[in-house]
This record gives structure tokens, C-alpha cells and sequence, in this order.
């Protein structure tokens, strides 16, 4: 538990750079909080760019408020097999180029619609055993994963499940059959 | 090793001894509590305390830091255990890891266990279907293993009589392979499940039934279960973690504290049992030989009662480690059927499928249970190309899964408002009777240890040809019903998982008539060593179909009053 908690500590210290644009990135560290990953500090930013666009924050939090990146590096790092995290971290370090050929410009200066378009589409690739083939299912991996992991971390987060969508340890009586229509249905604005 | 114990003799002396805490010892225990006798429980695991040593009862999801995924480190390191439904991060230190405690699989064998206080009664499925007199009558009429000594006559007082402390919840059905019981109110099926059983009404007339299973949670009477401490079940699902409320039985929530509360009980966790002392010229045994399973010192208890109940295979370690110049080969072992005709539940198959109607419906809260199908193959005769039969699970469910297709805003919108509803999901999963054959046992292992210098288990046990047959007409009849209810997309998948996964293994120390091919009686004593008594699944003859704990339950309370009334003679 006190590793994890260093941990974290390392992960919001990292994170927390992504909101300061001035930073200086010239020396790209490895970060060592994900001992089974060689994922640098920039990588960690692009990671963070990427899942905000997945889950932008509105009048309800984003994805980067909740320091989903941080849990999408945890899981690769903790749940994956090697090979998975290889793919994974592949896929990370490719991304730029692929965003450039793909976008003609940087994945940061594209406007948020460009950025959809370029990561879902990035999800729909299909890889094959040529060299570039191999590229594109790394990519389309790490998008996958990437997704994967900002919907669960931004679902299953202690902001959403206390105060958006709470969560009950004593769900109540069974009712086995209700009608949907009798349903209140909360419009929540995300 | 020195016996460094310098505690007198009669310290060190009960007047029974129960070596394990799990759902059968703990009812031996309580019993004996109840009836005034002074008993010693022995655990090979740490304790653990009624919601004190429950560290996630009441954790969040999002407090579980992989969201309750285990690390693929840890299942790298632990297949076995890493197979296990129940091993998620929230109740991993209720199970035994595959590195702490080795042993040699001759045939893929997935051996779960937990090692602790209560066993693994604080993590089992919580079914209790009584058995009846189809299943006990199954050797005999078929021809396999051997007769049981008892009938259904015999076990059904007691069934009666864990079934009112443990709490279980159930219709009367009036299903004659599935007798009725004590029961609290059952929990209604949902919308889905009802209209199928309609349909098997409908089809098969009165052969085949699909009930609400009757299941170990207390949904009523809540004064009664007050005085054990407990309270109604809260429909939580989390029961894997221990339950804070005492809603589903526990030995750990239940029986322990109530025998601790007798004051006769002493409660001796760390002591792996080494073997059972047998005096060559008593001619009984007086005692059992534990290791400290900390300090690894070596202590003797004392008693003219000893109760075996160290889960099925681990009963069969001990036995076979028993030995003395009467028993050479393992205690009460003369002929030489010690760790042998061990079976299990064939857990193999499953079918899911999809239902259109009921469109306007879905379910809110939580339960426990859901649907349980009795056995309808083979009940009154001999009617299909495999032995015996199968129950089944089935359950209906219903939910509003957003739409992840999307990114950005519109992602985030389905996510916080998953209103769109898919058709209701089916499912069932096999429970096969398998059968016990000589072929199929546990001996020790000749050379290799674990840390407390103990032989390991060796385990050789495998499916056979009825087995196979067993899953291919369960997938086929079970696809059929769904059919004829109007289900569609209907899948069906044979894992081929190991024996073992199922959780139910039994056998090894069976009861029967006959000293000749049996090792325990109708009392549940070693027909060699009377003053030893097996109630767990090591005693099972054959194995039915029903989940099987309620079974030892009342096999271990029915053997704590015999052994009293032997000591009073």
C-alpha cells in the first residue's frame, strides 16, 4: 500500500505537469512509477491529451480532472502481460508520427472535432504482419486500451460514483419486474 | 522434532477435538458446544474475527485500486487460485495462493482453498438444496461405488435442524427429487425467469422445473437470527468479503461465535494438524499432533472424540498421514481405499441466449440467488446412454448499457445516461453428477514437502466418457428449452476446466456398509477406529448433483449427537 501511495504521489506530481504549458520537457525522464513500462513524462502528457479528448471536461468533470491517466498507466502497468504492455507502449510511441502523417499537423494543435476523428479512427485500424501493419495494430491497441480504461477509471472514480451517479453498497429489495416506463430517468448533463 | 510444550497433559486435554473451522467443523463444534462438552477446534489458518477481519466489506469500487482486478503478476505467479470466479482483488486474501501451498497435480487438478477461520464457508455460493432419497439411492440402483448406509429418513431431522440456525431461504416447491424444508420467504424470480418456467410447464409438463434456488441468506424472521448477532441479508452481493451484517451463514458469523459464546469452546488457529495420534494398546485414538504453523513447534492435544473436517482433500491428507504399527498405511486404512473413488461436479457447460419479449421490463435492487433446474435426467429410471444427471443454474437479467461506440461529449453523454436497453440475457450453467471410481484419488507425495515439513498431496483425477456424454446432452436439452421459450442468439461453450474449479471435490474416506470397501459407517465413524469421525466431504459416497455444503452441515450435526450419546453409554 505505501508503494501505490508514493506512487500516486509520483503520478499527480506528473500529471499536475500537463497543466503548466511553460514546462520545460527538454530532458524527457522515464517515470519510474510504472516500473514495467518505459513511458516518458511527454508520453504521460500526450496520454493525458488523449484521454481528454475521449472524456472532455464540461459542466460535469473530464477524464483529466480525475486523473484517469494516471489509472489507464496503472492498469497497463500492474494488469497487463508483457507482451500487451510492448503493444501498448508501441502503439503510445507512434502515435505522434501517426497523428502527424494522418492530421498533417501535431496532435496538439489539432482542433477537438480533428482530435475525435483521429482517435476513433485510430480504434478502427487493422493491423497485418508487415512492418507498417505491425504499427498500425499497436496503435489501434493502445487507442483501444486507452479508451477502454478512460471509460472505466472515469466510471468507476469516486467523483462520479459519489457525486454524479452514487453508488450504493445496499442496492435494496429485489423487484423483478419493473416497468421502464415507470423509470425515472435524470437527465444528467455531461 | 522436540516437543518443546511444556503445558501439562491435561491442559492440553478436551473432551472432543474438531480439526477445522470451515461449515462442517464449526457445526461440530457448535453442537458439541450446545450439548455441554468441552471442545477444542483446531484451524490450520490465521483467525479470523467476525467483521473486524473483513478489510473490504464496506470498500467502494473505486477504493480497489485495479477496480477489483487481480495483477498479472500475482496470476502469473498463482493459475490455479487465479482461475477462481471469487478471486478478485476484494476477497484474494481469503484464498490460498498457489505459492504458499504446493501440491502435485498427476492430472490438472485446480485445487481452492482457503485457509483460515471459517474456511471457506465465508466464500462459498451459498446454495442449499437438500438431497433426496434419488440421489442416495444412486449407487445402489445404478451399480457404481457403493450403497449408502443412510436414507434420506436418516438426514432429514437435521437437515431441518441447520437449515433453522444457518437461515435459508426457499418456496416450497413440492418437487419430489428436491425435498422442502425449513424455510425463510424466498426470493421471487424475476419476470423473465417466471415466463420461462411457464414455458417448461408448457412443454414438458410436470418433468422439468426451474425454481428459485434456495439459498443460505436470512430474509425474515430477524429476531430469531438476532441472537447469533446477524441480521437480514441487504442483497449486497458482496458476501466474498465477509458480511458485516451476518446476512448470509458463515461458520465465521454464525456458528463460531455462538460456540464461543457456550464458553466450552477454545479456538486454536495456526495449528496445521500433522496427524492423529492412535494408541496401538488403547487401541483408539487420544489425540492429534499439530505444527505451529508460525513457529513450526510441534504440540499434542488430547480427547476421546476427534471429528475430521479439513475440507474433502485435506481430510484424506491427514487420515493418510496418520500412521502407526495398527495402521501403516494411514488411520482406519485397512483396505487400502484411503484417498481413493474421489469425485466431484462436472461444471463444464454453459448456455446463454437472448429474449426479445418482455421488452417493457427490466429489475431493480439486488438478490442473492437466482433460478436453480433440479436434475430431471434419470430421476425415476435409467433412461438416457450416461449414468445419473445434472442440476443447472439459470438466471435472467436485464440492463441499460450505454452506447461506447462514440467519443468526446457524446461518449460522455451515454455513459451518465445509459437508457438504452438491449433484450433480456439468459444463462445456465451444468451441475454434473460425477462418478467415483477407484481410478480417481489422493495419495501423499514420497519426496516432496511443504514448509512444515508435511508430504504433499498428490492429486490424480479426470473426467470420464459419462462425463463427456453428461455435458453433450446438457447443452443439447438445455438449447432445446430455450428454443422451445422462443430464445434466440443461443450459445453454448464447454470450458473442459479442471476437476477441481467446481469446488466440490468430495470422496476419498467414503461411508458404506461394509468395512471391506468402505472407511466410515453410517455414524460417520471409521469402521477401524470408531472414536474418529469424517462429516465433511471426504465422507461423501457418491455426489449427487446438489451443491453439497448443507449436506455436511447436517452430516456433522447429526455425528456431534452420536458421539455424545456413545460417551453417556
Amino acid at each position: 500500500m505505501n508503494r501505490r501511495h508514493a506512487l500516486r504521489h509520483i503520478a499527480l506530481i506528473s500529471g499536475g505537469l500537463a497543466l503548466i504549458p511553460s514546462c520545460d520537457f527538454s530532458k524527457d525522464d522515464i517515470l519510474a512509477a510504472y516500473q514495467n513500462l518505459k513511458v516518458t513524462t511527454s508520453q504521460k502528457v500526450l496520454l493525458a491529451a488523449i484521454s481528454d479528448t475521449i472524456i472532455p471536461a464540461g459542466e460535469i468533470k473530464g477524464a483529466l480532472d480525475l486523473e484517469v491517466p494516471d489509472f489507464i498507466l496503472v492498469m497497463v502497468n500492474d494488469c497487463f502481460t508483457k507482451e500487451n504492455q510492448e503493444k501498448f507502449t508501441a502503439g503510445l510511441t507512434a502515435f505522434p508520427a501517426y497523428a502527424e502523417k494522418t492530421a498533417g499537423k501535431k496532435f496538439d494543435a489539432l482542433s477537438t472535432k480533428e482530435k475525435e476523428e483521429l482517435i476513433l479512427n485510430g480504434t478502427k485500424l487493422e493491423g497485418d504482419d508487415t512492418p507498417e501493419g505491425k504499427e498500425r495494430g499497436n496503435i489501434a491497441y493502445f487507442l483501444n486500451s486507452t479508451k477502454r480504461f478512460t471509460i472505466q477509471g472515469y466510471m468507476a472514480s469516486e467523483y462520479i460514483q459519489t457525486e454524479i451517479i452514487p453508488y450504493s453498497l445496499i442496492p435494496g429489495e429485489y423487484n423483478g419486474a419493473v416497468l421502464i416506463s415507470d423509470l425515472q430517468k435524470p437527465r444528467i448533463n455531461g | 522434532m522436540a516437543n518443546l510444550n511444556i503445558r501439562s497433559k491435561q491442559e492440553r486435554t478436551y473432551q472432543a477435538i474438531v480439526i477445522g473451522s470451515g461449515i462442517s467443523g464449526a457445526w461440530a463444534a457448535k453442537e458439541f458446544c450446545d450439548l455441554g462438552v468441552k471442545t477444542l477446534m483446531l484451524e490450520r489458518g490465521r483467525n479470523v474475527e467476525h467483521i473486524k477481519d473483513y478489510p473490504t466489506t464496506n470498500m467502494l469500487p473505486y477504493e480497489f485500486p485495479h477496480r477489483n482486478q487481480i495483477p498479472q503478476e500475482i496470476q502469473e505467479a498463482n493459475p490455479v487460485i487465479s482461475r477462481c470466479y471469487a478471486f478478485r482483488e476484494d476477497a484474494m486474501h481469503f484464498f490460498v495462493k498457489d505459492t504458499d501451498h504446493p501440491y502435485v497435480q498427476e492430472k490438472p487438478f485446480d485445487w481452492i482453498r482457503g485457509y483460515q477461520v471459517g474456511g471457506k464457508s465465508l466464500l462459498w455460493a451459498r446454495q442449499v438444496q437438500r438431497w433426496s432419497d434419488f440421489d442416495f439411492d444412486g449407487p445402489a440402483r445404478d451399480g457404481f461405488a457403493v450403497d449408502w448406509p443412510i436414507r434420506y429418513k436418516d438426514i432429514e431431522k437435521w437437515y431441518s435442524h441447520v437449515e433453522k440456525f444457518a437461515g435459508v431461504s426457499g418456496f416450497k416447491d413440492g418437487i419430489a427429487q428436491l425435498p422442502d424444508g425449513e424455510f425463510l420467504p424466498g426470493y421471487e424470480l424475476n419476470v423473465l425467469e417466471k415466463y420461462f418456467a411457464e414455458q417448461l410447464k408448457k412443454h414438458y409438463g410436470n418433468d422439468r422445473h426451474m425454481i428459485s434456488a434456495r439459498c443460505a441468506h436470512i430474509h425474515g424472521n430477524a429476531e430469531y437470527f438476532a441472537q447469533q448477532g446477524r441480521a437480514m441479508c441487504q442483497n449486497r452481493n458482496l458476501c466474498q468479503r465477509g458480511c458485516p451484517f451476518g446476512g448470509y451463514f458463515s461458520s465465521n458469523a454464525s456458528t463460531i461465535p455462538w460456540a464461543l459464546k457456550t464458553g466450552n469452546l477454545t479456538l486454536r488457529p495456526d495449528a496445521v494438524v500433522h496427524s492423529i495420534i492412535y494408541d496401538d494398546e488403547k487401541g483408539k485414538a487420544t489425540g492429534v499432533r499439530i505444527i505451529d504453523r508460525l513457529t513450526k513447534e510441534t504440540e499434542e492435544f488430547y480427547s476421546d472424540v476427534i471429528f475430521v473436517n479439513a475440507a474433502a482433500l485435506n481430510t484424506n491428507a491427514i487420515l493418510l498421514n496418520s500412521t502407526s504399527n495398527r495402521f501403516p498405511n494411514g488411520l482406519g486404512n485397512d483396505n487400502g481405499l484411503l484417498g481413493k473413488f474421489v469425485a466431484f461436479h462436472n461444471y463444464r457447460a454453459r448456455v446463454s441466449g437472448q429474449y426479445e419479449g418482455h421488452a417493457e421490463f427490466t429489475t431493480s435492487g439486488g438478490r442473492p440467488t437466482s433460478g436453480y433446474f433440479p436434475r430431471f435426467r434419470n430421476v425415476y429410471k435409467q433412461e438416457t446412454d450416461f449414468l445419473r444427471g445434472y442440476a443447472a443454474g439459470f438466471s435472467a437479467s436485464r440492463g441499460s448499457g450505454p452506447d461506447t461506440s462514440g467519443i468526446g461529449m457524446d461518449l460522455k453523454n451515454s455513459l451518465l445516461n445509459p437508457d438504452k436497453y438491449g433484450p433480456w440475457r439468459v444463462g445456465s450453467h451444468m451441475m454434473g453428477e460425477t462418478i467415483p471410481k477407484e481410478t480417481n484419488f489422493v495419495a501423499l507425495d514420497p519426496n516432496q514437502k511443504d514448509e512444515w515439513g508435511m508430504p504433499q498431496l498428490r492429486i490424480s483425477v479426470d473426467y470420464d466418457d459419462n462425463d463427456e456424454k453428461m455435458v453433450k446432452d446438457y447443452i443439447e436439452q438445455m438449447t432445446e428449452m430455450f428454443t422451445k421459450a422462443g430464445f434466440t442468439n443461443i450459445q453454448s461453450s464447454d470450458s473442459k476446466q479442471a476437476p477441481g474449479l467446481d469446488i466440490h471435490e468430495m470422496g476419498g474416506v467414503r461411508m458404506g456398509k461394509d468395512p471391506k470397501t468402505s472407511l466410515l459407517n453410517a455414524n460417520h465413524q471409521l469402521h477401524a477406529v470408531p472414536n474418529v469421525y469424517v462429516t465433511d466431504g471426504a465422507s461423501m459416497t457418491s455426489t449427487s448433483t446438489q451443491n453439497p455444503s448443507l449436506t455436511y452441515m447436517a452430516f456433522a450435526a447429526r455425528a456431534a449427537h452420536h458421539a455424545v450419546a456413545e460417551s453417556k453409554k
